[in-house]
């Protein structure tokens, strides 16, 4: 049986490795559960804001948040042109799900011709920094990124629950047209989600920089679990979304202490057939 | 022109369908208008119509003298079209509050009166809208309606399918709507003697065309029509 | 042209969108020799998750080729190269040969590169009796077609002999390592070398307290890295590709924990020399660009030009390294075996080869013995200045450089 201290560390490793899901999961889940648009480009998306964060982390030393803050308005608008995309022609689910995957294939393609497949590696001085409490160590940019997405996904929650626009918008995620015979203007909220969800993507590609190396190809590497996170956490449930994630990145990092690595990755899709199977009510 | 709503030459329906045609009528300002019918003559695409959900092939709508019959439903809510309709349609997954908040406008109907109006509806405030029984449901669909602050209220056979009792509270709620707050309004319903007490003017369709228009109450003295056209005495 | 079209039919129709093909149409190069161009095909991962490598294994062909071309092509004819994407999918790098061979009716083939794109061709090359000499698949036993020729020198088993080379250089440390922890993928060539490297520390009495395997793909290393930090050994074998050393160092660093000594199988070798974790990292190689390994025949222009189109795409890592070399090695094997055997004719080539040395970079190179293979010259290069130097064997070792112990 592993010790205490490994199982400890474990558990922090893994809720925050889960926090990257969350965040992940967030803009995704929001197209998904309030517009019904599956955007696989999310990852694609995020991976281009992660390769501009290092663009101008190491060819222009722009610290990485003033490169979020360039960031994120450059994908907004990138979202909110790929929303006019889906309005123009009418994408539904299943439509949206192909499209955004060409999308993000050409993203991918993009991505390699500019910075090659070759690893990038943004190295910042506070990418190994941990804080030690007892035992235990707290890497600071991943509990930085926690913070974040848990500020996103609280506010993003509330906003959805106080606000005019978010039960507008939760009501037109039910049913759209009789929303829209109750004077809602689906089509502006639309716009305004997408450009969110990008702006989120921009957000987690701004952390994915510092955390991770990144090469086109690792555009998928999320695409699973993250689908399962989004999924265990409710359509459109910004909190669901985050809860989901550190669940799921807990559950991988204690299967890999105490069983066998390898086990990990069955790990999120044995959670979630577990839960489809439960059935919970609050699913 | 004083009137508020005037249709005139109205044809409609779905897709190629052709539904109602050759609809006129007029409805001044706090005025409320039965549309009486048997099934499937076209009642419902009639309200429809007026929201904007239906094909309209021809004719017009026009709400305080403007032409509202190409304008997209979201608009013609704005300009002050309130509808409930006939399957209700709340927002199963919004709490009963949030029913109404997603939707208020400014205006006299504040949710505290809407409130006021359904008592059953505060006390269920913070319940989903799916978890209310069918005469909540109708109830939250006029207290929705009512949030907008419409001009015109469309009511598409509020009693249908609920318990005498709910039907009770309903008809006197619609009652208070149109005798104190003179709240325009347009009622499809199939029992006649409910709602022509409550309203001035009436009209029958059969087959998507107007067979008879009168004052309500000539239609309460004489309920000849009524069992011409649907075939009931008014019980 | 139509030919390239394939590999991308499934993203066109999917994508719809134009543009794709202007990515890469087929690589041709030619140069100075006469008559009729000798023609040959193969597959890259040029896209998908295999592409990192493929740039440096198409720089360092086209560098060939010209090379090739410059002296007298193949018999006299000048050389043809034609390059087509696999995606990184076997079974795309089975059509893709399929074609080349029966529709391109090309003269010649030269292998993929990793183990499951180059089984998937070797299947074909042996339908049509092609000889294929590839330069990567580190399970030579897999490697069951005669007419195939591996042009890196992993030696029949390497899971024997190379864990020993290994063993070698810690028993020559100051403190030589007791025990040895193990992570390795479970992708087949490193999960095969950890398997053999575990056997061998054992038979030498090296404990192996902890053997983990991780899922290829493995996203978060921090357990990982809590475990290794646990168990605490001597030293720290990494069966690892690409990334995965970088992230398993960076997670065991987040956990204020340096491994005494570590050693990795195949990583990116850039990310990992220029990591501030990756100072004095043991690493396997085949060659480095310096001694001895400079004076081998054309290896200076070859490093040069290397160098020169390395950087001219863009890559952050622009300096000539094994996996390059056994693209040119590869080559290198080609062009001896049809000059050699004067002849396009498949089976004369083959004959040729398992009868004579070819140098390569890599040095005198054999393919007579198990698997077609020959000895077996795998070496540890170490990270030092954040430049890889070979350190083992010692008569691989530039003058100046030795081992260093941490
Ligand atoms: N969505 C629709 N598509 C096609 N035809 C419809 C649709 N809805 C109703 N109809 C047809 O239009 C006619 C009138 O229906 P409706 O307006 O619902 O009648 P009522 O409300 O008076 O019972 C019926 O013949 C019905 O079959
Ligand atoms: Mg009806």
């Amino acid at each position: 049986m592993p010790s205490g201290t490994l199982l400890g560390q474990a558990l922090i490793s893994g809720v925050l490795a889960g926090g990257m899901y969350g965040l992940l999961a967030l803009g995704l889940s929001l197209s998904w559960g309030l517009l019904r648009l599956v955007n696989l480009s999310h990852f694609a998306l995020a991976f281009l804001a992660a390769y501009l964060t290092y663009e101008l982390g190491t060819t222009y030393h722009v610290a990485p948040w003033w490169a979020a803050a360039m960031v994120v308005p450059v994908m907004l608008m990138i979202g909110l042109a790929q929303h006019w995309l889906f309005d123009r022609f009418k994408v539904n689910e299943l439509a949206s799900l192909l499209i955004t995957f060409s999308f993000a294939v050409i993203l991918e393609v993009a991505i390699q011709l500019y910075w090659t497949a070759d690893y990038r590696r943004f190295e910042t001085h506070y990418s190994t920094m941990s804080i030690k409490v007892g035992a235990f160590y707290i890497p600071v940019l991943e509990l930085a990124l926690c913070m974040v997405a848990g500020v996103l996904a609280w506010g993003t929650w509330l906003w959805l629950r106080k606000t005019y626009v978010g039960k507008a918008l939760r009501a037109a995620a039910e049913d759209a047209d009789i929303a829209a015979a109750y004077g809602v203007d689906h089509k502006k909220l639309a716009y305004l989600l997408s450009g969110m969800g990008a702006a989120y993507a921009a957000i987690a590609g701004t952390f994915i920089a510092l955390i991770a190396t990144l090469a086109p190809a690792q555009i998928w590497a999320w695409l699973g679990v993250v689908f399962a996170v989004v999924i265990i956490g409710r359509l459109g449930n910004p909190l669901g979304a985050l809860l989901a994630g550190m669940l799921i990145g807990a559950s991988e990092s204690i299967a890999m202490a105490i069983f066998a690595p390898a086990w990990a990755p069955v790990v999120s899709f044995s959670v979630l057939i577990a839960i489809l199977l439960w059935d919970p009510e609050w699913l | 022109m004083a009137d508020l709503l005037s249709v005139e030459n109205l044809s409609a329906g779905y897709g190629r369908a052709v539904v109602l045609s050759d609809v006129a009528f007029a409805l001044g300002e706090g005025e409320a208008l039965a549309v009486l019918g048997r099934n499937g003559v076209g009642k419902t695409t009639l309200l429809d119509t007026l929201v904007g959900v239906t094909r309209r092939f021809a004719g017009s709508i026009a709400l305080g003298g403007r032409e509202v019959g190409t304008l997209a439903p979201e608009m013609r809510a704005g300009l002050g079209v309130g509808w409930v309709p006939q399957e209700r349609n709340i927002f199963r997954s919004l709490s009963v509050e949030e029913n109404l908040t997603a939707v208020a406008r400014p205006g006299p109907w504040t949710i505290e009166r809407v409130f006021g109006l359904f008592p059953r509806l505060k006390e269920r405030a913070r319940q989903s809208g799916g978890s209310l029984s069918g005469g909540e449901q109708q109830m939250l669909a006029i207290g929705r309606a009512l949030a907008t602050n419409p001009r015109l209220l469309l009511l598409d056979e509020p009693t249908e399918g609920l318990a005498p009792i709910i039907v009770q509270e309903l008809l006197a709620a619609l009652t208070r709507l149109l005798r104190e707050e003179k709240l325009a309004a347009i009622i499809v319903e199939q029992h006649a003697q409910k709602i022509l007490p409550i309203t001035q003017r009436a009209l029958i369709l059969e087959r998507g065309r107007i067979v008879h228009q009168s004052e309500s109450a000539a239609l309460l003295a004489d309920p000849a029509p009524l069992e011409r056209f649907l075939g009931v005495t008014g019980r | 042209m139509n030919h390239r079209m394939g590999a991308w039919r499934r993203r066109h129709v999917l994508g719809g969108f134009v543009g794709l093909a202007a990515l890469g149409a087929p690589a041709i190069v030619r140069a100075a020799p006469s008559g009729a161009p000798v023609r040959v095909g193969g597959t890259l991962s040029l896209t998908g998750f295999l592409a990192q490598t493929a740039i440096i294994h198409k720089i360092a062909a086209e560098i060939m080729v010209e090379d090739i071309n410059s002296r007298n092509g193949f018999i006299g004819r000048p050389v043809e190269y034609i390059m087509l994407d696999d995606q990184s999918k076997p079974d795309v790098a089975r059509s893709l040969y399929e074609k080349l061979i029966t529709v391109d009716k090309v003269d010649l083939i030269m292998g993929p590169y990793a183990t499951a794109p180059i089984l998937a061709a070797m299947g074909v090359a042996q339908r049509y009796g092609k000889v294929m000499i590839q330069s990567s698949m580190g399970i030579p036993h897999l490697q069951t077609y005669d007419m195939a020729f591996p042009a890196t020198p992993f030696g029949p088993e390497p899971d024997k002999t190379y864990p020993n080379v290994i063993l070698d250089a810690m028993a020559s440390l100051p403190t030589p390592p007791k025990s040895m922890v193990i992570v390795t993928s479970k992708f087949p060539s490193a999960q095969f070398m950890a398997k053999g490297m575990r056997l061998e520390a054992e038979k030498r009495g090296v404990k192996v307290p902890l053997y983990l395997e991780y899922e290829a793909g493995n996203r978060d290393f921090g357990a990982i890295a809590a475990r290794v930090k646990e168990a605490n050994a001597d030293f720290l074998w990494v069966g690892s590709l690409g990334l995965e050393s970088n992230q398993l160092l960076e997670a065991l660093r987040k956990l204020d924990y340096t491994p005494k000594t570590s050693f990795h199988l195949y990583p990116a070798p850039g990310p990992l020399a220029l990591s501030p974790d990756g100072n004095l990292v043991w690493c396997s190689t085949f060659l480095e660009p310096d001694e001895p390994f400079m004076s081998r025949p054309g290896m200076k222009k070859i490093a040069e030009l290397y160098k020169e189109r390395a950087t001219k795409a863009n890559l952050p890592y622009a300096i000539i390294d094994a996996q390059a070399a056994g693209m040119v090695a590869a080559w290198q094997i080609l062009e001896a075996g049809v000059n050699g055997a004067k002849s396009l004719e498949d089976k004369q080539i083959a004959a040729w080869l398992k009868k004579n040395v070819v140098t390569t970079v890599y040095g005198p190179t054999k393919f007579d013995g198990l698997y077609n293979h020959g000895e077996p010259a795998q070496l540890i290069r170490q990270v030092q200045d954040k430049k890889w130097k070979v350190v083992w064997p010692k008569q691989f070792v530039a003058p100046g450089v030795k081992l260093i112990a941490t």
